[in-house]
């Protein structure tokens, strides 16, 4: 099975070695990436992958894709639906890529853009900073009386205001219809404004459990995986799967790119069962098809059951939010106006 | 329309296989009409995603120029058009049809309207739910339970009582699914539309409830309507507090049911094509809506924030209080389609939040905090205008399931039905079919004498005579009857009067009724007559209609009474 899966590869593939740049974060997830995806592709097809990192913004994407030959980027689902309304991602044909178009739901197969992994915004906490009662909710992150110290959030208006308003008792089901509306939104930075003093605000995904780590704040925001990571490095911190807001991170191929063939070949390796499950298997966030999720065994090294650790393991508990990917896109201008707005409103939040 | 007289189905299945049929029925029924709600409420919501009624819709395209506000008064103004079309053109009823039908049918053992006026008015109800208009989706689900669960009645399975058992089940299943809470589901079914307990009613509605919530709950996986959290009560002189809450949501309840009755009456009277009058509704609310988003559609955002500590301002609730009251009048009495469920519990739930906001306001009293107050008030408010308090203190114990906050919205349910029972009615459905000549305040065994007209006990066999015929032919006829006296008419067949056996002039009837006299009143009539029967004349022409026994009334009243005793007592 394994030879036709490379012969396919193979057959797919230019007979001419060819590079491709794949743009994506850094950090863990990136270390985890080269050896799950990067370095067994190039193994199989010859193909050599240069890495880029990029912030996630769209910014970055229309100013260097071009200039820099990115082929294929790892992105935010959000960002991706925006850029290929954008006409800055190529669009995809998914009977071409996948047999299996049923094994990603719930993920949804969008125009110009593959699932594939599951990860979380969660709340961590320095366990120093709190020798008696331990956070246990996000309401506990709004709560500076009871939980004292700076939060480290990241500067945008997504996740946080989903928080603020999980933190004023409205359920998950509900987060996103209420913030559509300006009352929502007020409630919102009202909630925020509770802690607005208190504010560190990160913009590079790997400053979280380096904040935590120096004290610099008793609780901050950040991605399962980076968390992760940093207490397998031995960094003291507990992480809160109360409120996590599950996300999809997705591969496309930039319409600027100059190796489709190469590129489509990447996405169907990358996204094969075994694949996501070695990725799993390094950093934990899930596979975005269900197939893999049987594969998933233990860490590398550590011998760590990695299943235990994906930001949908039954174990964390039932109050969890799916992003609205569709919503996120959509109301990208509204939220930053508006974000910018309670920025500028009084103080630099930390 | 004349009910008909009581019977007993003439071949009647044996106890397992009438155990089997209903299970089976309820089963059924209760599933469709789960499916039929479900399908109902998903396609509201995708009306409201398109047509840019939703928040969540409306905010995506917030940078897109005029859309969103052309949208919000064109919609509902379009949607109240299509509305008056469809009750010109495709529905016979051409109205509404809701739970005051199905009450209508189930206690007078009525078929329901047409299955064309019901589709209709459920598409009706799609339309102007899924265009915005401000009236409420439970309604139309009932009904749609109902028209479902009425199909049994045209299946010969031996089963007394089976068509009101098989309304009772749509419905149950319906309010099951809406609130995902089988048991108000089960005990809505008893107390609105049955009317009464048995076990042969009780089986099989609790097995569709139980379909339906299996249906929304479990194998759909709909969200609840509501959840909070929520520590308990905190201070018992909060309880007064609530009784309070409760006598103002009666007041406010009947203001609320008073103005739709007030409007649908003058728009009734109104010089406005009919055709117009959605639409014109669907323009005030869309205009209203440019200022005050929250009065749109079902409104299920504001009933949220109407729990959470200052997400509205007491200037806003009371605001939107009055606006929503005005506005669900409006689209109501104008001919949107749509129920008084859900409009009233927004109204409810806005109004506990305005008096705790005014409580907490005097710095007075530690309270427990707004969401308690608020649901309080919902349910004050919705239980006399539907009806239920038994319900509605099910619907936010199964909800919430917090035994504390139940507890205090019992309080306010039991004194809002207090009062609003006493000075409008036991519920709008019922002032509703009041208005249309079906009085059930006094109960069903009245309602039904009084719903059934003298004529169907009469009798033509009688001694019959004109008054030129010579009088002792008519005394040999006499003689040779059974009857006493003759009833005697001219030759335009106008009732003159009665000549008793023996006698030889014409004598005025002790008695006589007339063609609107009702059993009820024969019965009432009937204290101290002597005779052989009562002559009913025709109250325009004065024609001799017939003749109706003492026996025979009375006869029409046990057969009521027995009847009535044999739904409440049944066993499967």
């Amino acid at each position: 099975m394994r030879f036709f899966s490379a012969l396919l590869i193979l057959l797919a593939t230019p007979a001419q070695a060819e590079e491709l740049t794949v743009v994506t974060w850094g950090g863990a997830y990136e270390a985890a990436q080269t050896t799950a995806i990067f370095a067994p592709f190039t193994a199989q097809t010859g193909i050599e992958i240069t890495t880029a990192r990029y912030d996630g913004s769209l910014t970055a994407l229309k100013a260097r894709a071009d200039a820099e030959g990115w082929d294929v980027i790892d992105m935010l689902e959000p960002t991706a639906i925006t850029a290929c309304d954008a006409g800055l991602l190529a669009p995809l044909d998914h009977a071409a890529l996948t047999k299996a178009p049923s094994d990603f739901a719930p993920a949804k197969l969008r125009r110009c853009s593959l699932p594939q992994n599951v990860f979380a915004t969660v709340m961590a906490y320095a366990p120093d900073a709190f020798p008696g009662i331990k956070p246990t909710s996000i309401a506990d992150f709004f709560d500076t009386a009871r939980f004292p110290g700076k939060r480290a959030i990241r500067k945008s208006p997504d996740d946080i205001l989903e928080w603020a308003l999980l933190a004023e008792g409205v359920p998950p089901a509900q987060v996103y219809d209420l913030l559509s509306t300006d009352r929502g939104l007020r409630l919102a930075f009202r909630k925020l404004d509770q802690i607005r003093d208190h504010i560190i605000w990160w913009e590079d995904a790997a400053d979280p459990p380096r904040i935590l780590a120096d004290g610099r704040a008793s609780m901050a925001s950040g991605y399962n995986g980076r968390f992760f990571a940093a207490q397998q490095a031995g960094d003291p911190l507990s992480v809160v799967w109360h409120g996590r807001i599950i996300g999809y991170e997705v591969w496309g191929i930039a319409k600027t790119t100059d190796a489709p063939e190469a590129a489509r070949a990447f996405l169907r390796f990358a996204t094969r069962p075994e694949t996501m499950a070695r990725l799993s298997e390094r950093i934990p966030y899930g596979p975005a098809r269900q197939s893999a999720l049987p594969r998933i065994g233990l860490q590398p090294g550590t011998g760590i059951p990695m299943r235990d650790h994906l930001p949908n393991a039954p174990q964390h508990g039932p109050t969890y939010l799916v992003r609205d990917s569709l919503w996120h896109s959509h109301t990208t201008n509204l939220r930053q106006r508006r974000f910018e707005a309670w920025l500028a409103d009084n103080g630099k939040g930390g | 329309m004349v009910p008909d007289r009581p019977s007993t189905p003439p071949d009647v299945a044996s106890p397992a296989r009438r155990a089997i049929v209903l299970m089976l029925c309820a089963l059924v029924i209760g599933g469709a009409a789960s499916l039929a709600a479900i399908g109902l409420t998903d396609a509201v919501l995708w009306l409201n995603d398109v047509l840019l009624i939703a928040p969540r819709a409306r905010v995506q395209y917030e940078d897109a120029g005029m859309l969103v506000p052309v949208a919000t008064v064109a919609v509902p103004a379009l949607g109240g058009l299509i509305v008056a079309l469809i009750w010109r053109y495709l529905s016979s009823a051409g109205r509404v049809l809701g739970p005051p039908d199905v009450i209508e049918a189930v206690q007078f053992e009525r078929p329901l309207p047409d299955l064309r006026s019901g589709a209709a008015s459920t598409l009706a109800a799609m339309v102007s739910l899924g265009f915005g208009a401000s009236v409420g989706q439970y309604g139309p689900m009932v009904y749609l339970g109902a028209m479902l669960g009425g199909l049994v009645r045209r299946l010969r399975l031996g089963v007394p009582n089976l068509p009101a058992i098989g309304v009772a089940c749509g419905v149950a299943a319906a309010i099951a699914t809406a609130f995902n809470a089988p048991v108000a589901g089960l005990v809505f079914a008893h107390e609105v539309v049955l009317r009464h307990y048995s076990t042969q009613a009780f089986a099989p509605t609790t097995v569709a409830a139980v379909t339906g919530y299996v249906l929304a709950n479990v194998v759909f996986e709909r969200p609840a309507l509501f959840l909070v959290q929520f520590e308990g009560v905190q201070h018992g002189y909060e309880f007064v507090l609530f009784g309070a809450l409760g006598l103002l949501c009666a007041a406010l309840a009947m203001v609320f049911m008073r103005l739709i009755l007030r409007v649908a009456a003058h728009a009734a009277q109104s010089r406005l094509p009919a055709v117009l009058r959605p639409a014109v509704a669907g323009m005030a609310l869309g205009l209203t809506a440019l200022w005050l988003p929250d009065v749109l559609g079902i409104g299920k955002e504001a009933l949220r924030f109407a729990t959470i500590e200052g997400a509205f301002g007491a200037g806003e609730l009371a605001v939107l209080v009055a606006a929503k009251i005005t506005l669900t009048a409006l689209c109501i009495g104008f001919g949107f389609a749509g129920g008084v469920f859900s409009p009233a519990l927004l109204i409810g739930i806005l109004f506990g939040a305005l008096f705790w906001t005014a409580v907490d306001g005097t710095g007075l009293l530690p309270t427990s905090g707004i969401a308690v107050y608020a649901i309080c008030g919902m349910m004050a408010l919705t239980s006399p205008v539907i009806g239920a308090p038994l319900t509605t203190i099910l619907i936010v114990f199964e909800l919430t399931r917090n035994y504390d906050i139940t507890i205090a919205a019992m309080v306010a349910v039991v004194f809002s039905n207090l009062i609003a029972h006493r000075f409008f009615g036991r519920s709008l459905f019922d002032v509703q079919l009041a208005r249309r000549g079906t009085d059930l305040s006094a109960g069903r065994d009245r309602a039904r004498l009084e719903a059934m007209p003298i004529t169907t006990c009469l009798t033509t066999d009688m001694i019959r005579a004109t008054n030129n015929e010579p009088p002792e032919i008519i005394q040999a006829r006499l003689a040779a009857s059974p009857w006493s006296e003759a009833y005697i008419t001219d030759t335009a067949g106008r009732f003159l009067g009665v000549l008793p056996q023996g006698g030889q002039t014409l004598i005025p009837p002790a008695l006589h009724f007339n063609e609107a006299t009702t059993v009820l009143d024969a019965m009432q009539a009937l204290r101290g007559f002597i005779g052989d029967g009562i002559p009913v004349v025709n109250s325009e022409t004065g024609a001799l209609i017939g003749v109706v026994s003492e026996a025979s009334v009375i006869e029409a009243y046990l057969d009521i009474s027995q009847s009535l005793r044999r739904e409440e007592n049944a066993v499967l």
